[in-house]
């Protein structure tokens, strides 16, 4: 099943690269937004994430509650591509 | 039964993928094993000025992303894994990996440390969402914010100067007095009579308080008396834990403070089982030291294969 995957991440955050790697790994594509670039951004990604960190990744799927991911969790990130 | 790796090392910071670049280039088949970042701590530190080779100073990450392609240039193959335990098997060990069993000759411990937690009251209950431990991640979301930084060393300082990039001011709140290098405390000065940063010594952190969930204060003991600083955001830099809960069981001996004993080749008190870097203990908590290392027990681990 098709998923819309984003990566909410700065500009020297390790543990987004270790997300963006694993995703790269998995073969999934997926958006990145930069905080560093679109501060703009920060507010919604609290209320996606209920913290104030990164990375966050929001894993959506059609008919299904989107998955939000807060930094790095391999397990999680291979549960949700899973569902 | 499972091929028997010439060697796994636990971890891919600093001194694992040194020792990995040296043992690749000996044909040494090498397989790593990460489950937190590769690069380790280095990979989250904003600037790293004290690595012999760079004039300017490297960024953390960017030092990391080198380590990491100059190992897999010579071969390392580097997994994502929580390695949970190791056991003596004769004449290789057995690392259960993500409940996995995976067998090797030899074993590098490289697994580095993390920030200690501070253990008062609303650390555990605001974490991410008030309370921090990685400034290049969350610094981001307090800009013109005010902040409290703790701690005294060259991590605190170091995030703390990082942080004034965001901040619209800093309180640094130290227990005794700053032990941190000559370079960081000179620019710490420059911080504070710029208004950026104010340092509180002799001021312990006693606890980190919200209002409607919204982490607002800090209580804390300064001089002893009771004081509270008003902030946004906590960021927690007091010294260094070692990554060794998963030795807990096996008959790899441990310091005090939980760092691995190895004798002068590196090697733990398991036979064929190396140490190297910040998890070691009597490491200086240095990356030129651990990479130093990680080469050191690369050349040790060649001649123990040999035997």
């Amino acid at each position: 099943m098709s998923k819309n995957i984003t990566v909410y991440t700065t500009n020297a955050c390790a543990y987004c690269m270790m997300v963006k790697k694993y995703l790269d790994s998995k073969g999934q594509s997926y958006n990145v937004i930069n905080l560093d670039e679109q501060p703009d951004q920060r507010e919604k990604v609290e209320a996606i994430s209920g913290v104030k960190s990164v990375p966050v990744t929001v894993i959506e799927t059609e008919n299904a509650e989107p998955s939000v991911t807060v930094g790095w969790n391999p397990n999680k990130l291979s549960a949700a591509l899973a569902a | 039964m499972s091929d028997i790796n010439p060697l796994v090392i636990v971890g891919a910071g600093p001194s694992a993928l040194a020792a990995a670049v040296y043992t690749c280039r000996e044909d040494i088949d090498t397989t790593l094993y990460e489950k937190g970042v590769i690069g380790g701590l280095a990979a989250i530190t904003d600037q790293v000025d004290n690595y012999p080779g760079f004039a300017e100073g490297i960024e953390g990450l960017k030092l990391a992303e080198q380590l990491q392609a100059q190992a897999e240039r010579f071969g390392a193959k580097i997994e994502f894994g929580d390695v949970q335990s190791i056991t003596d098997a004769g004449d290789h060990k057995i690392l259960k990996i993500d409940g996995n069993d995976v067998l090797a000759k030899v074993v590098l411990i490289a697994t580095g440390s993390d920030y200690k937690k501070i253990g008062v009251p609303g650390e555990a209950e605001y974490f991410g969402r008030g309370v921090h431990y990685c400034a290049t991640c969350d610094g981001p979301f307090y800009r013109d914010k005010k902040l409290v930084v703790v701690g005294g060393g060259n991590s605190a300082i170091q995030e703390a100067l990082y942080l004034t990039r965001f901040t619209s001011h800093i309180d640094l709140l130290v227990r005794s007095t700053i032990k941190a290098s000559e370079v960081l405390q000179h620019d710490l000065d420059k911080a504070v009579s710029d208004g950026k940063i104010t340092v509180h010594l002799n001021t312990t952190t006693d606890e980190i308080v919200a209002t409607d969930n919204v982490v607002n204060k800090v209580l804390a003991t300064k001089d002893g008396e009771k004081t509270e600083i008003e902030t946004d955001g906590v960021f927690v830099f007091v010294g260094l834990l070692p990554n060794t809960q998963f030795l807990a069981d096996s008959k790899i001996e441990l310091d005090e403070q939980g760092f691995i004993k190895t004798d002068g080749k590196l090697q733990t008190t398991m036979p064929g089982v190396f140490a190297s870097g910040d998890v070691r203990s009597g490491a200086t908590m240095q990356i030129a030291s651990a990479v130093g290392e990680g080469a050191t027990a690369a050349l040790n681990i060649r001649e123990y294969l040999e035997k």
